[in-house]
């Protein structure tokens, strides 16, 4: 029965190689003659039945007689290392890896013993084996298997390769039973138990004892070393756990024996001394004969060392760190493009001053600029060309200086040297001359009846100027104009209780309203459209009401010392400049405290000013810089006014340490004129 | 390949073309726009195609090829006229007006304003009616003077003339006057923020019609006594808010104003009114109309570029041309009297451009002036004239325009 079973192929012929193979043994693994039969044998035999395989699963016989004289069909696996299910392929596969490798004396004693073997068929049954160097006698029996081999034939003769099939299965129903009893009766009676049972659960399910909705039960158990990080009842309360980043996968090179292309070549090897400490790499592949020869690991204490480090050294408790964009902080101001126009860019200059140009004012429309210079002069300038029109050679310093704020009044104030000088600028039509060279000419000066004391304020024509010199009893410092342009006020710092004085150009008459000051006088200014007035003291600021004479606020800037101040056209706001680079913006129907608060410039503040038709403001400083503002005063009282930072104006050298020394706008074009110690006046235009 | 290159190759060919042919440079026009660069970046900065025939036309380049000696004056230069061939009228800061023969010598020195001459022109231009030009001046000094001179006077000898009519009545000081294409008008730009319509001729022919007309001895003029004129507006033009700083009359019926209240404006001389406004968002100082059937406005101002509006683009006030060579404010700009493309503009950084309005790079600096330059205008078609700061008539010439 073991070899009924077809073969679709006949037995491959026996080549000489196939039969050196089966007497010189398995080149694989050349170790044993049985392992050489084996194979020999395998590779001539049909390919195993299951019955075969059985077989081969069993235990080896042991047999008396060494078997490597023998060719036996279907021997026991166990000692060769090449699979059992080896087939003939496998041993051509193996005979041309023999002869690959025959490449000396063995290949031809091989051609040669397998000569021998064909002589010596049917007669003398002798072969000799190389290997074992010993003559092996060939058994009748054996030498009719190997002729039926070299024949193609199956070895044995009792084999027979085609053999009919037989079915082992019937199909065909047989006659009899096994039992002819009849069927019993309980098997078509209804059981009385399974009706029992069904009662038992239908009254389980009405009393509700059976549930089918169960809940289905929780584990009970949990992960006793698993990975619990990311649970969210395992998170610790102290330090949280960070987890290490995931080392990359070893790659070949990281093999104790790797191919020789991942190994650097000494040239490499050298030029990772050149490289820098970070891009040398990491790792240098090296190859080892064995792993036992690796070495450890050389940096494995130093390691180790700064691990323990780590661990010492590492901060306890967890920082609190609020990550905000810085972004965010800003306030949200709108672009400096929205706010156009404002002054950017210096395109005039007005040259020739002699020294450092101390003040300037502009006209009323905005045609003329006077400005008053520490050399002696006050000159009038042409805006529009940079052309000075006139000189006024004053022959002293001139401390301030004032345009007349209406156009009819073509009249400069100025403070020269301690007093005022109220001067014809000579600009307009013959009528507004005659007019202006008559206002400024004091009639006779009538005697005050202060007897005692010296008046504070003495009007006297001046011959040299056709105006009028208004001497004052102490040094006064500044001068401003009210609106309309009738009434001005100086101020006379060291004056005590005449020290704001306030002038009435058409009568000719000054008187000083104002008795008791908190410190000293800076700068006097009126409310542009209410009959107020604001003195600025050196830390406060006064907002008089003219008519009733009274003090109706008082500004606390909280500033060392203020330097100038500036009324909004609005009459609302106040800005106020100190000598400690900072800016006040009080908005007084707020509060007494200032609003706003900008520290921009390093030196002291020496002017601030409002635009009148634009939403801007400016100041100058020492530090040869003014800054300009975008200072939006909204009429609905809710909103707060705006400030946007918008341009810093460079262009004024240092002279002498001072900067800038004023700063006035155009009337009615977004354009700035600064006055600088460098006896310069420059024209910023949008 | 570069204008230069360009250039070489078509002297190249039109020297063997006629072989007395003087090699010159050149411009180079593709689909209406000057060359500026080398040609493969025109290319790809114009996004045309390397395989497309390049259709390239050439012309003469026009820049100024000679500096004229420069005409000295007193003071500063601030208006200056090239509309007649023979004559030169500059307006100066010392209140004359000097009128230049040829470009080389003072003739006639026009005395009597009391202020700044701010502008001047000669009412007919090229025209000589019996042997005389008149020529009207504006000044700071309120009032618009008008004077007749002889062009047949000697070389030698600046002879002093007085004005014949004097024409007060603005408040301020004027900034510009233009005289109509017509010659019959006048109209003058003031501080005052209005525009004055006066007549030249008017008072003369019917001096008793004029109420405000009075005959008075001119007493402080020198020499022997003449009698003066004095006429008044015919219209004023109400409506600028601030200074009105130029003023164009390119057709008989419509006057352009530019003001430093940031707009441009279009009247009508008949009906006085006010056609056409537009903002523009600086202060301008000078106007001028020209291009194509003179109806572009190019316009000059409180920053350094100069533009062009197309009045007849109808709802926009975006300028079609914008020219930024400048670094300071720009103080004249004058179209060319016969090119559409050609104009000048002159800054107070000291520099006179000639701008083309196929390219956005000017086609010439002239860097004569030491200072401001206050004025400038065209001359017989080729010159550049310029007066500044620098007290200073600077003349360039040999502007080559076809």
């Amino acid at each position: 029965r073991t070899t009924t079973t077809t073969r679709s192929a006949p037995a491959p012929p026996l080549t000489p190689s196939t039969f050196y193979l089966a007497l010189m043994g398995c080149p694989c693994c050349r170790r044993r003659h049985r392992c050489r039969s084996r194979t020999v044998a395998r590779a001539l035999a049909p390919t195993p039945t299951p019955t075969a395989w059985r077989r081969r699963m069993m235990p080896r016989r042991k047999r008396a007689t060494p078997p490597r004289t023998r060719l036996r069909r279907g021997t026991p696996s166990g000692t060769c290392r090449s699979s059992g299910t080896r087939t003939r392929s496998t041993s051509v596969t193996t005979s041309q890896r023999g002869r690959s490798r025959s490449g000396t004396g063995r290949a031809e004693s091989t051609a040669s013993s397998a000569a021998k073997i064909t002589m010596m068929t049917g007669t003398r049954l002798k072969i000799w084996d190389d290997y074992n160097a010993e003559e092996v006698k060939i058994t009748k029996e054996e030498a009719k298997i190997i002729s039926r081999m070299m024949k193609g034939k199956t070895p044995h003769a009792n084999v027979d390769p085609y053999p009919d099939y037989v079915d082992w299965f019937e199909y065909a129903d047989k006659g009899h039973p096994l039992s002819n009893a009849p069927e019993p009766k309980r098997r078509f009676v209804p059981s009385k138990w399974e009706q029992k049972k069904v009662v038992k659960l239908v009254r389980a399910i009405r009393k509700g004892w059976i549930k089918f909705d169960k809940p289905k039960d929780e584990p009970n158990y949990y992960l006793l070393w698993g990975d619990d990080t990311d649970t969210a009842d395992n998170k610790r309360q102290g330090l949280s756990y960070i987890p290490a980043p995931k080392p990359n996968l070893p790659g070949h090179e990281e093999s104790y024996n790797p191919s020789v292309e991942y190994i650097p070549t000494q040239e490499e090897i050298d030029n990772y001394q050149l490289m820098y400490e970070e891009d040398r790499p990491k790792f240098i592949p090296r190859r080892f004969e064995s792993l036992r020869s690796v070495p450890a690991y050389e940096k494995a204490l130093r390691e180790g060392f700064d691990r323990c480090l780590d661990l010492y050294l590492c901060p306890r408790t967890r920082k609190k760190r609020i990550n905000i964009d810085p972004e965010s902080l800003k306030p949200k101001l709108p672009s400096k493009k929205d706010l156009r126009p404002y002054p950017r860019t210096c395109y005039l200059e007005f040259k020739g001053h002699g020294g450092p140009v101390t003040s300037l004012s502009v006209e009323a429309t905005g045609q003329w600029i006077a400005s008053g210079s520490s050399d002696g002069t006050i000159r009038v300038w042409e805006v529009e060309t940079g052309r000075c029109l006139k000189v006024f050679n004053v022959g002293a310093d001139v401390h301030h200086i004032s345009w007349n704020p209406s156009p009819e009044r073509p009249i400069l104030a100025a403070i020269v040297g301690r007093d005022l000088l109220l001067l014809n600028a000579e600009v307009g039509d013959e009528e507004t001359q005659v007019r202006t060279k008559e206002l400024l000419h004091v009639g006779e000066p009538t005697p005050e009846d202060d007897g005692d004391k010296k008046p504070a304020v003495r009007w006297v024509n001046n011959d040299k100027f056709d105006g009028i010199t208004l001497i004052h009893h102490r040094a006064a410092s500044t001068v401003e104009w009210h609106s309309k342009g009738d009434y001005f006020t100086t101020v006379v710092p060291t004056g005590e209780s005449r020290a704001v004085l306030l002038h009435q150009l058409s009568k000719k008459h000054s008187h000083h309203p104002f008795r008791k000051l908190p410190g000293l006088p800076v700068a006097a200014v009126f409310h542009p459209t209410q009959k107020m007035f604001f003195v600025a003291t050196k830390k406060f600021v006064q907002v008089y009401d003219l008519q009733k004479a009274e003090v109706v606020k008082k500004l606390e800037s909280g500033l060392r010392e203020i330097s100038s101040i500036s009324i909004h056209p609005g009459g609302d706001n106040v800005i106020v400049g100190s000598k400690d680079g900072k800016l006040c913006w009080f908005d007084t129907d707020l509060s007494t405290r200032p609003y706003k608060m900008l520290k921009n410039h390093s030196k002291d503040i020496t002017s601030v000013t409002f635009h009148r038709r634009y939403p801007l403001f400016a100041s100058s400083s020492e530090d040869c810089t003014a800054h300009v503002f975008h200072g939006m005063v909204y009429a609905d009282l809710n909103q707060n006014p705006l400030i946007v930072p918008l341009e810093i104006l460079r262009g004024h050298l240092s002279s002498d340490r001072r900067g800038v020394l004023d700063c006035k706008f155009h009337p009615r074009q977004p354009w700035l004129f600064t006055a600088g110690a460098d006896s310069m006046i420059r024209l910023y235009c949008d | 390949l570069s204008r230069m290159g360009l250039s070489e190759i078509v002297n190249s060919l039109l020297l063997s073309a006629e072989p007395d042919h003087q090699a010159q440079p050149f411009d180079f026009i593709v689909d209406g726009e000057l060359v500026r660069m080398p040609l493969h970046q025109f290319l790809l900065a114009k996004g045309i195609s390397a395989e497309r025939v390049l259709e390239l036309e050439y012309i003469k380049a026009v820049a100024p090829r000679k500096q004229e000696p420069p005409l000295p004056h007193d003071d500063w230069v601030s208006a200056v006229d090239g509309s007649n061939p023979s004559f030169i009228l500059t307006g100066c800061y010392d209140g004359l007006a000097r009128i230049w023969k040829d470009a080389a010598e003072c003739t006639q020195v026009l005395e009597g304003h009391s202020g700044a001459i701010t502008s001047a022109s000669f009412i007919n231009k090229g025209v000589e009616t019996d042997g005389s030009l008149h020529v009207v001046t504006g000044s700071k000094d309120r009032s618009l003077r008008l004077f007749k001179f002889d062009t047949s006077v000697t070389i030698g000898s600046s002879k002093r003339i007085g004005a014949y009519k004097i024409l007060p009545g603005h408040t301020s000081s004027i900034q510009s006057i233009a005289v109509d294409p017509s010659r019959n008008m006048i109209c003058s730009a003031s501080w005052d923020t209005t525009i004055k319509l006066w007549a030249v001729e008017g008072s003369e022919e019917d001096s008793d019609t004029v109420s405000v007309k009075k005959r008075r001895m001119n007493s402080d003029a020198s020499g022997p006594e003449e009698s003066q004129l004095e006429g008044s507006a015919s219209s004023t033009l109400l409506g600028h808010t601030q200074c009105v700083s130029s003023v164009a009359w390119p057709e008989q019926r419509t006057i352009y104003s530019a003001s430093w209240d940031h707009s441009v404006r279009q009247w009508d001389a008949q009906t006085g009114r006010e056609t056409w406004n537009m903002f523009c968002g600086k202060a301008l100082n000078c106007l001028d109309c020209g291009g194509e059937g003179s109806s572009l406005i190019a316009a000059g101002g409180s920053d350094p570029v100069l533009r062009v509006w197309d009045p007849r683009k109808p709802g926009t006030t975006a300028p079609i041309f914008q020219f930024s060579s400048h670094s300071s404010w720009i103080s004249a700009c004058k179209w060319h009297p016969s090119s559409w493309f050609h104009l000048i503009s002159s800054s107070f950084d000291g520099k006179v451009m000639l701008w083309d309005l196929r390219t956005a790079w000017p086609l010439a600096s002239v860097d004569s002036h030491k200072d401001k330059v206050l004025c400038a205008d065209w001359w017989k078609g080729d010159s550049v004239i310029s007066g500044g700061a620098d007290s200073k008539l600077c003349i360039s010439s040999g502007v080559e325009i076809a």
